[in-house]
């Protein structure tokens, strides 16, 4: 599904992210941790080609995402709100979306009921325009437009982080529904241990740009993360 | 402290993304200003003559305290323009034990060191030693000096506050208006005579120290209320912009959805204009200048009897092409906050630049209609503009395009207007020097050797080619930008 090969990324001298080999098969749900400066993001913006590697190539259903677009129509993301357009009111960018993905309205307004819960009351219908938003709305934004169109792939950063505490809970929840429903792949990087090891089938550890650890045993994960992080 | 707030603003512009960029401009930049600085001393080395000229025999200083009003309302009008608000991170600095007072004393005084405030120094301070100094004494010529210059002062802490107070407002509008009505209207149009409202008082000050006293009391006062409302104003939320109410206008234009793909990038662009203060400032130029060609179509100096006036040419691609033109110079900095959104869709840039074109020729369609009933001047206005529009859509689009590519600079335009006047600059009305010149080379050589209407028809000819080569030409630009994307987005990120 997902291949990287010999990644470096490298500013001057400083290596910031150095991946010999990462494979990520369908539906698998993808933990990305690792303290702050290891990379997360970084690895992330290769993979959508946001950023250029330095050497080696990912691979999304087999085409370099540095060749093609064709992975883009399949491929969901947010990692920042440099991803949204700040000057729409939410109602205004998912309808945006829905164009671009070329959905009917009705494909938009069974997508959106699926955050009824997670959105509370305060994203649709609301008059307000997306900058002017609280750092937790806006993230439930971009978490929903990611999730639009079907994608195959979806790349959340840091998806817990501003959310409010029964929004994590929610947001944990919608996660665990799409992978079992829609065998979504997601890739998501996180502070939140607890909640990786919750909703990860998998889990990597980064340190400097490497991969330290490729976890695989629920069971052994939060022992092996907090031995790692709390030493 | 005042060195550490300078040395702040030092490290930021050292360290920001575009820096040598921003050197090479600013050296640029410098000799320009040293230029127009010379050209204003010299133009007050002739002052006495040039009035001499103008008005036949009359005393120079009698005639010159009579103008002085016109050029305190022209000063006024650039000042508008030109004057910036020292950029500051204030927002970094509010929550310090730093003081507001400081740091507003520290801004306001950094404004104040600007070529404007020089000009009216450098333009009357020769004429004062030619002809008032040997007839009434120095102490008469810095007194008439010193009220001139303490006048141009007064304006710039006004326009300081009145930019701050009224910009984006109907009221500012108004007051700009009649400023310019007021200017060009009253003796014109012979509703009175404004120029004999102000020339006692420049008149006076030749005579007595009082004009200069209280015009000195009046610079204080200006300086202090300019002063108390920034200070009073050092919010967040002044800073953060008021939370805009969701306008019911700006909606989307149904035309567009003609064309697919940028046809809804076209709407957005089209949205986040109609949402962000400066890029409406832009729109509402453009409106202006529609207006422009009166200043240049009525002019008796301008009109002949043979053929068009060569700097027709310039109005018209002017009023038919100003928002390409300003808009277009900061191109992709307009989507820097959602670059990414663009490149994290398929085909997205290509839409966005697509869609771009797309607003920009609609505008300009726009502005082409809005400007044919200058038909009333002459049919050779319409030709004109027909031509000017043709090339404008045809070629101008896109060398304005590639040119603003050249390392695009982030922009934030959700901060408020307040102290942001990022990425509009001298620098960006100077990128227009080439746009001008284009059109004349392919018009002055026919226009000269052949007719004027055989230049307006290569102009044509030349837009018209331009319009059907639109495909491989606006090819070059969606390339130029996947090029570079990676660039782009990591200096729009803020990365470098």
């Amino acid at each position: 599904m997902i291949s990287v090969k010999n990644l470096k990324k490298q500013y001057k001298e400083a290596v910031v992210l150095d991946v010999e080999s990462l494979e990520i098969p369908k539906s698998e749900c993808f933990g990305l941790v690792g303290n702050n400066g290891a990379g997360k993001t970084t690895l992330f913006r290769i993979m959508l080609d946001l950023v250029r590697a330095t050497e080696g190539s990912v691979e999304i259903n087999g085409t370099d995402v540095s060749k093609s677009e064709e992975w883009k129509r399949t491929t969901g993301a947010y990692l920042d709100e440099h991803m949204l357009l700040s000057y729409l009111t939410p109602d205004e960018y998912f309808e945006t979306l829905r164009k671009i993905y070329g959905l009917s309205e009705a494909d938009l307004k069974t997508h959106l009921e699926r955050f009824t819960d997670l959105f509370n009351d305060e994203i649709v219908g609301k008059k307000k325009y997306i900058r002017d938003l609280s750092k937790g709305n806006l993230k439930k934004v971009g978490i929903a437009a990611a999730l639009m169109g079907n994608p195959e792939v979806v790349f959340l950063d840091e998806p817990f982080e501003n959310l409010d505490p029964s929004s994590q809970v929610r947001l944990k929840k919608l996660i665990l529904h799409e992978k079992e429903a829609s065998q979504i792949t997601f890739l998501i990087s996180s502070h939140d241990l607890n909640h990786v090891t919750e909703i990860c089938d998998r889990i990597v550890l980064l340190e400097k740009g490497k991969i330290i650890r490729d976890l695989r045993e629920k069971a052994e994960m939060m022992r092996e993360l907090e031995e790692y992080f709390v030493g | 402290m005042i060195f550490q707030l300078i040395r702040l603003q030092f490290i930021k512009s050292a360290r920001s993304t575009s820096f040598a960029k921003s050197i090479l401009t600013n050296i640029f930049l410098g000799f320009i200003i040293l230029l127009l600085l010379s050209y204003v001393v010299a133009a007050g080395f002739f002052l006495k003559d040039i009035i001499i000229v103008l008005d036949g025999d009359v005393d120079p200083l009698e005639a010159l305290n009579g103008y002085l009003i016109f050029f305190f309302l022209t000063e006024f009008m650039y000042r508008y323009f030109l004057q910036k608000l020292p950029v500051v991170e204030l927002e970094s600095l509010l929550h310090l034990p730093i003081g507001k007072r400081w740091i507003m004393n520290v801004l306001l005084l950094k404004s104040f060191i600007s070529p404007l405030n020089l000009i009216a120094l450098l333009l009357f301070t020769p004429f004062a030693i030619q002809v008032i100094l040997p007839q009434f004494g120095a102490v008469a010529m810095w007194g008439w000096v010193g009220a001139i210059v303490l006048t141009s002062w007064i304006l710039h802490w006004f326009m300081l506050w009145f930019k701050q107070r009224f910009e984006d407002s109907a009221i500012g509008l108004a007051v700009i208006i009649a400023v310019l009505l007021l200017g060009a209207g009253s003796n014109y149009l012979g509703w009175f005579n404004l120029g004999e409202l102000m020339k006692p008082v420049f008149d006076y000050a030749i005579q007595s120290p009082v004009p200069l006293i209280v015009l000195a009391v009046l610079l204080g006062v200006s300086y202090w209320l300019c002063y108390q409302y920034h200070v009073q104003n050092a919010y967040l939320e002044d800073l953060a912009g008021e939370q805009e109410e969701v306008r019911s206008f700006g909606q989307s234009i149904g035309f567009f959805a003609r064309f697919g793909l940028a046809g809804e990038m076209a709407n957005l662009e089209w949205k986040l204009i109609i949402r962000h203060k400066k890029s409406r400032t832009y729109l509402i130029l453009s409106a202006f200048i529609l207006l422009y060609g009166l200043i240049f179509y009525t002019n008796p100096a301008y009109s002949s009897d043979e053929g068009i006036s060569p700097i027709f040419i310039f109005v018209g691609v002017f009023i038919t092409g100003i928002f390409m033109i300003q808009y277009g110079q900061l191109f992709l900095s307009w989507n820097s906050s959602s670059f990414d959104f663009f490149l994290n869709r398929k085909g997205g840039v290509e839409g966005l630049i697509r869609g771009k074109y797309l607003l920009f020729i609609s505008i300009s369609v726009v502005c082409f209609l809005a400007s044919v009933p200058y038909v009333y001047f002459g049919i050779d206005i319409l030709l004109i503009h027909m031509a000017t529009f043709l090339f404008n859509v045809g070629v101008l689009v896109h060398v304005i395009i590639y040119l603003a590519l050249w390392k695009p600079k982030p922009m934030d335009l959700n901060k408020g207007a307040m102290f942001n006047y990022e990425g509009v600059g001298a620098a960006q009305w100077l990128m227009v020097i080439p746009m001008m010149v284009l059109p004349y080379l392919i018009y002055l050589p026919f226009a000269l050797l052949i007719n004027d209407y055989a230049g307006l028809i290569a102009l044509s000819v030349v837009g018209l080619i331009g319009i059907l080569a639109y495909k491989p030409l606006s090819k070059i630009n969606v390339q130029r930008v996947y090029q570079n994307q990676y660039e782009i987005s990591s200096s729009f990120r803020q990365e470098l």
